[in-house]
């Protein structure tokens, strides 16, 4: 489609080219038809701003000239007024005073390792410079430039403000790709994208054509997808001789990345950083978020003016800081005659214009002449790299970050509360400095910090379960797994895992093959068991269902529980409950939020049901993407009609074709169940909805606290898995009382089997 | 219950009965074969039931879980018979391995990336997965290590102060019975000093007398005589050596007279003279008198200044007992030629035949 759209984009081109010769007059050196002397233009009017630019031999000074200039070298149009303001401040980023240097290092070598603290400007900046040196519309192919991003809304913010930086509209030549958001065209040739957008491009576009510069930042995350990025990018650029590599990496452990990529060059910018005093308390904590809410205290009734930031973990721990916070520091105001202080919370699932008002500044003194104001942000992880926030002088580090695990022994793959490592700690305290010398108060002693603390955080991919990126790799051309060159490859059990569940799902064949199954689903941009949920649906009669469910699925919580409304908010609830579970409750909410009543005014109804709208929408927007997908593949889309008794039993069984290695067993008596085959005890998450005590259930997930829960269930029954998953279903692979019930049920199934043979063969 | 024990030693006799050969030193007790009884079996069945029902506390549920988990989580599950380990297999994976880049069998890639390869390899690769540290409170960085350290150094000092304690217990109880025993020691000496002392005074007395005319008359009143020398003999006198034993014995026999004189004499608002009309009976004598009591002059004073303080006999009671004993010794051999140790008198100076002044010259 995108190859379609690019030849029809270049015809337009040609058009327009030859309407501006026809209005310039006759210079010989314009006419395309006598391009062919003037070979250096390559078609290039010498009108255009980039005519005197020459593919990678473009100077810093050059590159001003044009920027300085009229007109916007991109569409041809003057530039705005805004434009000018901007490039004032963009004139001022450390990293535009290297940007000769970065030029030289860029033009010589094809990777290029680069290092540029926060605040640097890498993100916005050294993108444009790769496009004003690579100049990848004037490519016989029209190319693009990638910049990758390892979050979302990193991939849509830093587009926003690069498109608005280049005086541009956004989604026409500078724009974003993620998951379910396509915001491109045929103009576009500066594109951020996160990587795992970048990987799903690359699985069907083995070299990436479409690229001429690929920029992956944030290298330091070391995501999953950045990862595996590297090992496809350090092997495709020895076929690929005309792409190039930017990594772009914010700390400075960056020789790593330089020796992972054959000694490439290193070019490290320092950041616009003021220094920063560091405290440590001088014995550990009893209980970090207190220990938090009183230093933030302290500080605010002792420190100078000044931001403060702190780090907690969660969004429930966060709102209940804030909420403390705020109560002590009016307390403070009226007893002790403090300055105002204005508390935000910052977390991924707070709506975007929530996470705006963290920008605001800080409140005002109460009277003229008063003491002064502050904001104090509370903030998870997101503060510590992604988002840069001025006015920040004093942080706040309790040491912890909620992060992924993933053990293959039980298969548990949860976010939990551990301790951040050195460089992270850094990164935190780096944020004190950012308008001028700041203090951090790291609330563990300085032994714990030397002792207790990793170095770096691990990356990722030690930390996930591998099924999606085994699927990718695969679909990558990448068969040999246990030799892939990774910079940290994972422990040999979470390769098996994932080997072991693609085949259970028929993905891989015994052979480790890709199976038509599997490259089915590796077009959709799910979880593989998910996929062939999906793709299995239509068996079912069910694939509309199946869609709504794994779009609901796919995106944030929909329920809303406030704090204050909980009992509202559970009431609103059970409207929508499903005696057999979440999975059709999730559906009930989403077909009812599809109704007349809802559609009329969507935004009052969410409210009313304590539901997300923004949630459901872009849920709606997701089902939308499976959609085309499914189209594509040419997938039925079919639904048991409602008056069927089997509509519901058609859902549930559509789900254990997906799920099926996710059941558990109600154990005799008790409340409790067992993960079969990893045999663990779980208890149902509170806000499980099920009318029945369901004897078999299979969950979405196990969430992993001091106890252990499963989260979204449905209940199904043990004859649906002996029929949907035979292969995983053997009961003499179980143990105790799953491996008595399965060979009950199995022989119940045998005799009617036999039953239903018999009056055939009479007859 | 009572049972039990009894059916266990039948069958193991008749164990030893039936098999001569039977290692009696190794015998089994068997279980009792008895059949249980309809209310053994009904307790039972109760017991069991009981267990069934019985839902656990949060924290024994809490415990159970997490001891399963660590079960799951401690056993690898690299299993040959796993799928997903037979394509690794197909790959050259064999247990034991990391995973990750060919060491070294680099095929036609220049030499130097793979040098490269093994530099950045050098991180310790994975073979085990990342293991999984669950929060269970909001206890700061380090807290668990402090509680831990404290926790450690706690049980070590208990540890080293019962040991230390054992020790000392087993030291002061030495040192005790020594002190004791040394003690003992100076009592005796002290004895056997002032009684050599007192004889070599009488010898001085009776050569001393020896001469005297009226010596026959005075004889039969010679202990006497001597004892109220002794008697009336100022404290200071006395050698500060066995002055402590000369007092001691003093102030208990001052004590047991003032009780007698209490208890036979001393009035009361009850009994205005409680002492018993006697009978004067001229025939008794002053032992009689003694004897029974009447003597006043029994409760003169001994000494005549016994309160006095005696910075003398302090000094000397505030020595270590071996001092005092050796100083006795010492006394006793210069004054008397007699050896504690030996327990004889020697006739010369030179004390010949005593092996030296210690006890442990004498073993």
């Amino acid at each position: 489609m995108t190859v379609r759209r690019l030849e029809a984009d270049d015809g337009f081109r040609a058009k327009r080219r030859k309407t501006d010769h026809d209005k310039a007059g006759v210079d010989p050196k314009d006419n395309p038809y006598l391009a062919h002397i003037y070979p250096e233009q390559n078609g290039i009017s010498r009108k255009q701003p980039f005519a005197k630019f020459v593919k990678h031999r473009t100077t810093a000074a050059l590159a001003k000239e044009v920027e300085d200039g009229k007109t916007n070298p991109l569409t041809g149009q003057p530039f705005s007024s805004t434009y000018y303001s901007i490039l004032k401040t963009r004139r001022d980023l450390p990293v535009h005073a290297q940007r000769d240097e970065f030029l030289r290092l860029y033009q010589k070598s094809q990777i290029l390792v680069f290092v540029g603290e926060t605040g640097s400007g890498k993100t916005t900046q050294i993108p444009q410079f790769v496009l004003y040196d690579d100049l990848p519309q004037t490519q016989t192919e029209r190319k693009m430039v990638a910049c990758t991003q390892p979050r979302r809304v990193a991939a849509m913010s830093v587009a926003q403000r690069v498109a608005a930086e280049m005086d541009v509209t956004l989604g026409e030549e500078v724009g974003y790709s993620i998951r379910f958001e396509d915001m491109t065209g045929p103009k576009t040739i500066l594109k951020y994208l996160t990587d795992g957008m970048l990987l799903r491009e690359a699985m069907n576009d083995h070299d990436l054509n479409r690229y001429s510069t690929i920029i992956l930042d944030e290298a330091h995350e070391r995501t999953l997808a950045t990862d595996v990025l590297m090992v496809m990018l350090k092997s495709l650029v020895q076929r690929r001789l005309d792409l190039k590599i930017i990594i772009m990496s914010a700390t400075l452990d960056a020789q790593k990345f330089q020796t992972y990529f054959n000694e490439a060059p290193l070019l490290a910018v320092p950041g616009r950083t003021h220094s920063v005093e560091i405290f440590y308390t001088p014995e550990p904590e009893q209980d970090y978020v207190e220990a938090a809410i009183r230093t933030v205290l302290q500080i605010h009734a002792t420190e100078p003016e000044g931001d403060v930031l702190v780090f907690l973990t969660g969004e429930e721990e966060i709102e209940d800081a804030v909420r403390k916070i705020s109560l002590e520091a009016d307390e403070m105001v009226r007893e002790v005659d403090a300055g105002p202080m204005k508390v935000y919370p910052l977390y991924g699932s707070l709506p975007p214009h929530m996470q705006q008002r963290i920008f605001e500044p800080a409140p005002p003194p109460r009277t003229p002449g008063g003491r002064p104001g502050r904001k104090c942000i509370v903030s998870t992880n997101i503060a510590e790299t992604s988002l840069t926030i001025d006015g920040i002088v004093y942080v706040v580090d309790p040491g912890f970050s909620k992060q992924k695990v993933y053990h293959p022994r039980i298969r548990v793959e949860s976010l939990l509360v551990s301790p951040i490592s050195k460089a992270s700690a850094q990164q935190r305290a780096g944020r004190a400095g950012r308008t001028r010398p700041g203090k951090c108060f790291r609330l563990y002693t300085e032994g714990a910090f030397r002792k207790e603390l990793v170095d770096q955080t691990y990356p990722e991919i030690l930390r996930s379960n591998l099924s999606s990126t085994v699927l990718e790799l695969k679909k990558l051309g990448i068969d040999d797994l246990v030799h892939l060159d990774l910079m940290e490859p994972p422990a040999p059990e979470t390769l098996m895992r994932a080997l072991e569940e693609l085949n259970y799902l028929a993905c891989l064949d015994d052979d480790g093959n890709l199976t038509t199954l599997g490259r089915l689903a590796s077009e959709f941009p799910l979880d593989p068991a998910l996929a062939v949920m999906l793709i299995s649906s239509p068996e079912f009669y069910c694939s509309n269902e199946m869609l709504s469910i794994i779009s609901l699925l796919s995106v944030p919580q929909i329920f809303v529980r406030p704090h204050s409304q909980r009992k509202r908010a559970d009431e609103m609830k059970n409207l929508f409950a499903h005696p057999d579970g979440d999975h059709l409750t999730l559906l009930n909410v989403y077909h009812a939020f599809k109704g007349p009543e809802a559609q009329a005014d969507p935004k009052k109804w969410c409210h009313d049901h304590f539901l997300s709208l923004r949630a459901l929408q872009s849920a709606d927007n997701v089902r939308q993407q499976l959609l085309r997908i499914m189209e594509r593949e040419e997938l039925v889309l079919i639904s048991t009609p409602f008056e069927d008794k089997k509509y519901y039993e058609n859902i549930r069984r559509a789900l254990v074709a997906g799920f099926f290695m996710q059941v558990a067993k109600k154990d005799q008596g008790k409340s409790m169940y067992t993960t079969v085959k990893d045999n663990q005890k779980v208890l149902l998450h509170p806000s499980t909805v099920l009318g029945y005590d369901a004897e078999w259930l299979l969950y979405n997930e196990f969430v992993l606290t001091t106890k252990h829960y499963i989260r979204t269930v449905t209940s199904i029954k043990p004859e649906w898995l002996l029929e949907i998953a035979p292969n995983y279903y053997d009961p003499e692979t179980f143990k105790d009382d799953v491996r008595s019930s399965l060979l009950r049920v199995a022989e119940k199934r045998a005799r009617k089997e036999k039953m239903r043979a018999e009056p055939v063969k009479k007859r | 219950m009572s049972r039990q024990p009894s059916s266990a030693i039948r069958a193991g006799e008749k164990k030893a009965d039936g098999a001569e050969e039977d290692d009696y030193m190794s015998m089994t007790i068997s279980e009792p074969q008895g059949k249980e009884t309809f209310t053994q079996r009904k307790l039972r069945k109760q017991r069991m039931a009981e267990a069934r029902a019985k839902v656990p506390s949060k924290a024994e549920r809490a415990a159970e879980d997490a001891a399963r988990r660590e079960a799951a989580l401690s056993s690898s599950i690299l299993d040959p018979s796993n799928k997903g380990y037979q394509m690794m297999a197909k790959l050259g994976f064999k247990t034991g391995d990391a995973l990750g880049k060919r060491a070294s069998t680099g095929n036609g890639m220049a030499t130097k990336p793979e040098t490269a390869a093994t530099a950045y390899n050098c991180i310790q690769p994975h073979r085990e997965p990342l293991s999984l540290v669950i929060k269970e409170d909001r206890g700061g960085i380090g807290l668990d290590n402090e509680k831990k350290r404290k926790f450690r150094d706690e049980a070590g000092e208990a540890a080293k102060r019962t040991k230390a304690e054992e020790v000392e217990y087993r030291d002061r109880m030495r040192l005790e019975r020594e002190e004791r025993r040394t003690e003992a020691h100076v009592h005796a000496a002290q004895k056997i000093t002032e009684g050599l002392d007192s004889s070599a005074e009488e010898q001085i007395d009776t050569t001393n007398t020896a001469g005297d005319p009226d010596l026959g008359a005075k004889l039969d009143t010679g202990v006497a005589a001597s004892r109220t020398r002794s008697n009336i003999k100022r404290t200071a006198k006395i050698n500060v050596l066995y002055r402590g034993l000369v007092r001691e014995r003093e102030q208990n026999e001052q004590l047991l007279l003032t009780r007698h004189a209490l208890e036979t004499s001393s009035p009361s608002s009850f009994f205005p003279n409680p002492k018993l009309p006697t009978y004067d009976d001229s025939i008794l004598d002053h032992e009689d008198e003694q004897a029974l009591g009447l003597g006043q002059n029994n409760l003169a004073p001994v000494e005549q200044e016994p309160d006095e303080d005696d910075l003398e006999l302090d000094e000397f009671n505030a020595l270590d007992p071996h001092e005092r004993l050796e100083k006795l010794v010492m006394y006793l051999r210069e004054e008397h030629r007699y050896c504690f140790w030996c327990k004889y008198q020697y006739e010369t100076e030179e004390m010949d035949g005593c092996p030296g002044v210690t006890e442990e010259e004498h073993d």
